[in-house]
């Protein structure tokens, strides 16, 4: 559930992106901060550690405009994606109104996915959140990759290998170059924007 | 594809992972191309390009161990710790979402932040306590019993606490002592008998005399059930689970609590137990649990929360359970 601040006539939804470690996910934040200007309300901050992993998260505040007279402020998170962290990414989860999961495009990381994936279903399961429920999109990242003669899973195949049951809006992107990550940002706020509202009988 | 042009997708491949950050996908690209060169009569003979190759082997084995052996939990920034501080507290505002805050500090690791936001807050009386406990638990996750043991004794001499709080705090901190198995009785004060004020007392508020549990006032026979909130718990030191399903269906198993977030408690199940690891899935009510504290045993009703694999460290392939305490009789 949203942190709704009745005084201040404040809604903070958080969105998390959740996927495999390198998938991309800080590199999605990154490219909103920078190409986001008027929506992003704060620094991002990042938690790096060795070889450029994500220890703990990164955080982005943004703020998208009012409804109901109520400013609607977003608190964008990335989680850890090396399985050792595995409790950080449950913290990280906690409370969450909205979820990007990153999938990195590599044939070699399909497995990786799909484990990713598993473990976001079992993390929203024990705070009592259904995977099915929760506002939730999939982007397929690193698409530009096979310029350079890469193996990449073709997207047919990675909804197919992620999406079949879940069928949630899905976005072929790079987020080096910036293609398909605002889309997949705005899809997310639609979806938890329309859950906020049903919340808060909008 | 010939051998040479195999060895050059694979080296090719490998780069890119390696740009990528995934190094065990180039290091499995790297291995195979330096496989096929040494197969290859004609280009084994390339002695160059093979020390190429192994060079690039050992310098992503290097990086690789290099990344796995660093430290899981570092001091990050202050601007980071804020953020824990203010974002990871979910409660009302007030003391008690200050005390999650400092809670969550101590979680991600910023141990240091994190005593000193529990030393800030002893200053609020509702959440004295609970700080109290915490720079505690904060002291022997950093294996430093020694300054908790220094803590407790300071506190002890000062009269920062009524002997009440001070000796809910030593049965805190003899418990864990016991537990450790260090011998070390902590110094304790004299308290008056007072009838406890409410059912929730016998949780919370159940002080000892002279090492004597002083019994909750409530008629004899009367079973006191209640949903049960954060604060009404003491602290378990341990469980006695007895199982209602699964291949051990029928016995008891105990486990010593291992760590305890209000009615969460958690524990460590060995992974040789991979009958009770498979029985006791999420969401599995327990519905005979004998919790124990340092006082007194009860009995009551528990459902396991969530239940993970260790990925690393000591306890390395171990599961952690978390179980939440739903009711107690």
């Amino acid at each position: 559930m949203a942190n709704i601040n009745l005084k201040k006539r404040e809604v903070e939804c958080k969105i998390v992106y959740y996927g495999p470690g390198r998938c991309g996910k800080t590199t999605n934040l990154e490219y909103i901060f920078k190409n986001f200007g008027k929506q992003v309300t704060g620094d991002m901050v990042s938690t790096d550690t060795e070889g450029d992993r994500t220890l703990f998260f990164d955080f982005l505040p943004m703020g998208i405009g009012k409804i109901k007279g109520y400013d609607i402020r977003l608190a964008l998170y990335t989680v850890p994606g090396q399985v050792k962290y595995s409790a950080t990414r449950k913290m990280v989860l906690r409370e969450v109104d909205g979820l990007v999961f990153v999938a990195d495009s590599l044939k070699v990381r399909r497995e990786k996915n799909m484990l990713s994936l598993k473990d976001l279903h079992q993390n929203l399961k024990e705070y009592g959140l259904s995977i099915f429920k929760v506002p939730l999109v999939i982007q397929y990242n690193k698409r530009d990759l096979a310029d350079q003669g890469i193996p990449l899973m073709p997207v047919k195949q990675m909804n197919q290998d992620l999406n079949r049951q879940l069928k949630v809006p899905s976005f072929p992107a790079s987020a080096v170059r910036g293609d398909g990550v605002g889309d997949t940002l705005k899809a997310c706020i639609k979806l938890t924007l329309q859950s906020l509202k049903k919340q808060m009988g909008w | 594809m010939d051998t040479k042009s195999k060895v050059k997708s694979n080296l090719q491949e490998a780069e890119l992972y390696k740009t990528q950050g995934l190094l065990n996908e180039a290091l499995e690209k790297y291995l195979r191309a330096g496989n096929l060169i040494r197969k290859d009569e004609q280009l084994a003979r390339n002695k160059k390009l093979y020390n190429t190759v192994i060079q690039k082997i050992r310098a992503l084995k290097a990086e690789i161990e290099r990344i796995d052996s660093s430290p899981d939990t570092k001091e990050v920034s202050e601007s980071v710790q804020n953020i824990i501080k203010e974002k990871f507290a979910y409660g009302e505002e007030g003391d008690a979402r200050a005390l999650e805050g400092a809670i969550a500090l101590a979680k991600f690791g910023q141990y240091e932040r994190a005593l000193r936001e529990f030393r800030d807050l002893m200053q609020q009386e509702n959440v004295k306590v609970d700080s109290a406990k915490n720079i505690i638990r904060c002291h022997v996750t950093l294996d430093s019993i020694d300054d908790a043991i220094r803590q407790y004794e300071e506190w002890f001499r000062s009269n920062a606490f009524t002997p009440e709080q001070i000796n809910r705090l030593r049965v805190f901190l003899q418990s864990i002592l016991d537990k450790k198995g260090i011998d070390k009785t902590l110094p304790h004060k004299e308290v008056e008998a007072m009838p406890a004020e409410s059912p929730a007392a016998l949780y919370d508020n159940q002080e000892v005399m002279d090492g004597e549990i002083i019994e909750p006032e409530y008629v004899e026979g009367e079973v006191m059930e209640d949903e049960i909130q954060d604060e009404d718990i003491i602290d378990i030191s341990s469980v006695e689970i007895t199982l209602e399903e699964g291949p051990q269906k029928g016995q008891t198993v105990e486990y010593d609590v291992s760590f305890q977030s209000g009615r969460v408690i958690n524990l460590l199940v060995s992974s040789s137990d991979k009958e009770l690891i498979e029985t006791l899935k999420t969401g599995l009510e327990l519905r005979k649990v004998h919790f124990y504290s340092p006082m007194a045993m009860f009995n009551g009703e528990g459902v396991v929360f969530s239940k993970s694999k260790i990925e690393s460290g000591p306890k390395q392939g171990d599961y952690s359970l978390d179980i939440e305490i739903k009711s107690i009789k």
